[in-house]
């Protein structure tokens, strides 16, 4: 703050309480005329309502002599006065810096044993996945459901079926979260013609033991085999290093019905999985990683 | 007659009087208060990394304040750790110099957006701003579902653009020039989708890192 303003804010601090206070003291000593049946001469409501005249009671005297004092006790001790910053130091930065060490303080050994063990172990951690838990809601639930069962419109993967497009284990998992994922499927409309998609689209179906057009299926095999095996693999069991998904499941990411399956193929599909590791750094992935790890394989975890 | 009682009994007795008085000794609080930082509102410079909006942003920005987005959503998050937690680092002055206004906000019915930028893929924030139940079941925001349909008219935004610089922003001729090209066959919704995914990302988002203050306290 340049010095201008520095005194310009003292001078009206000093000149705003120096009012006030005037008016304080001045208020009190004025002589106010006293009639002779004891009144100022002030009336209300046509002399049904006349005013007497007494001294300011002592509580409200007081209470105000104390604002004064504690208007000058705050001007000495926090930042307000001018460029003063006041004996304490006191600032909002650094009062959110305590709080935030402060609750790292508490955090801190919790977090710190939770380092210690692979995600699958944390995942039998209840400590470990109640924090998980809240922190998938706040974050990852906007897309992938408070519980974690995806969203088809999105594309959003369910989490907590143990089918996985990039690998289940913890560390596939942490990896996801921190740096995203992105699943690009080129559009094949062009390549192939709406008859040539229809007939890849009952072949996918066929994979998967889904009701299809046998013939048409037949139809779009050579097809899959030459192109779409690439990625998806020539039995159609998907590739995790592509996050390509195996078609062979009845798990659909955009919908297993033919005209989804024809329009994934048609158009392609783009999904796009966010970075998390500078909103959320590594601990708080690692434990989002062991609740979702928790709910995909619940079966096989102790109970706690 | 008592020493001083004509004043005394003159407040007292014109209503008048007394609010002019209370109207010069509120008003010293606000000369206090509010002059020096208003003075220092204008001497805020852009830090690198902020820049002005690019003419799809500016159009989203444009989209964000007619639809009123900043009646439910703030973009200020505050020097509190429960802010700091949720929505990442806090608000800097720097970074709204080129929010005309600003978009600061009082009210969250949803969300602080202040850093919301790469939050989420592009296809939530469209599908979101269509129809936020489909991806947020217990959403209250309304579904915008117009914003698809609507072209952006390059024309206007490069007035916008031609205003702007004689405010102060540094587009350049050729800035302008183009922007008929970058806004070619886009929709109010891409624009609005674009404005909102640089929303925060000149500083880094992670509420945990303690970048300097960036000279917010006056």
């Amino acid at each position: 703050m340049s010095t201008f303003w520095s005194v310009w804010i003292m001078f009206l601090v000093v000149l705003n309480m120096g009012i006030t206070f005037f008016l304080f003291i001045w208020g009190q000593r004025v002589k106010i005329p006293v009639q002779p049946d004891g009144t100022s001469g002030h009336v209300w409501a046509h002399g049904v309502l006349r005013e007497s005249v007494r001294k300011l009671p002592l509580w409200w005297v007081v209470l105000s002599a104390s604002m004064f004092v504690a208007g000058a006790v705050y001007l000495v001790l926090f930042p307000g006065f001018g460029a003063n910053k006041g004996l304490l130091g006191w600032t909002a930065h650094g009062e959110l810096a305590k709080a935030r060490q402060a609750n790292l303080g508490k955090l801190d050994e919790l977090v710190h044993g939770f380092r210690l063990y692979p995600v699958e172990q944390l995942a039998a951690d209840p400590a470990a996945t109640r924090i998980g838990h809240r922190l998938f809601v706040d974050n990852c639930a906007a897309c992938h459901g408070r519980e974690g069962h995806g969203n088809q419109l999105l594309g959003a993967p369910n989490l907590v079926d143990g089918d996985w497009l990039y690998g289940g284990d913890g560390k596939a998992i942490t990896t996801s979260i921190l740096e995203g994922r992105h699943g690009a499927m080129p559009p094949f409309g062009p390549t192939f013609g709406e008859d040539g998609v229809a007939n890849l689209a009952n072949y996918v179906l066929s994979l998967s033991g889904a009701p299809h057009d046998a013939a048409k299926a037949a139809a779009g095999q050579p097809n899959f085999a030459g192109v779409c095996a690439a990625c998806h693999g020539a039995e159609g069991k998907g590739n995790q290093a592509l996050g390509a998904p195996n078609l062979t499941d009845a798990i659909w990411l955009h919908g297993g019905d033919l005209a989804t399956i024809e329009e994934t193929i048609r158009h392609g599909r783009n999904g796009q999985m966010p970075a998390w590791r500078e909103r959320l750094g590594e601990d708080n992935a690692r434990m989002i990683a062991a609740w979702i790890y928790a709910q995909a394989n619940a079966k096989d975890l102790p109970a706690h | 007659m008592a020493r001083g009682y004509k004043y005394f009994e003159a407040v007292e007795k014109h209503a008048g009087l007394l609010g002019v008085g209370i109207a010069i000794m509120v008003s010293l609080g606000g000369l206090a208060e509010i002059t020096p930082l208003f003075m220092r509102a204008h001497q805020v410079e852009a830090p690198a990394g902020v820049k002005p909006y690019d003419p799809l942003r500016l159009a989203g920005k444009d989209i964000y304040v007619r639809e009123g987005c900043y009646l439910c959503h703030t973009q200020m998050i505050r020097a509190l750790r429960a802010e700091t937690e949720r929505y990442g680092h806090y608000s800097v002055a720097e970074e709204s110099v080129y929010d005309r206004p600003h978009q600061w906000g009082s009210k969250r019915t949803g969300p602080d957006l202040a850093r919301v930028g790469g939050k989420y893929s592009d296809a939530w924030q469209r599908m979101h701003l269509l129809d936020p139940r489909k991806v947020v079941p217990v959403s209250n925001m309304p579904a915008y579902s117009w914003l698809e349909h609507e072209t952006i008219d390059a024309d206007d935004i490069m007035a916008r653009m031609r205003t702007l610089r004689r405010l102060g922003e540094p587009y350049s001729d050729a800035e302008i020039a183009e922007a008929p090209k970058a806004l070619e066959g886009k929709t109010a919704l891409d624009a609005l989708v674009a404005y909102l995914q640089g929303l925060g990302t000149s500083l880094p988002a992670n509420g945990t890192s303690e970048a300097s203050d960036g000279g917010a306290a006056p």
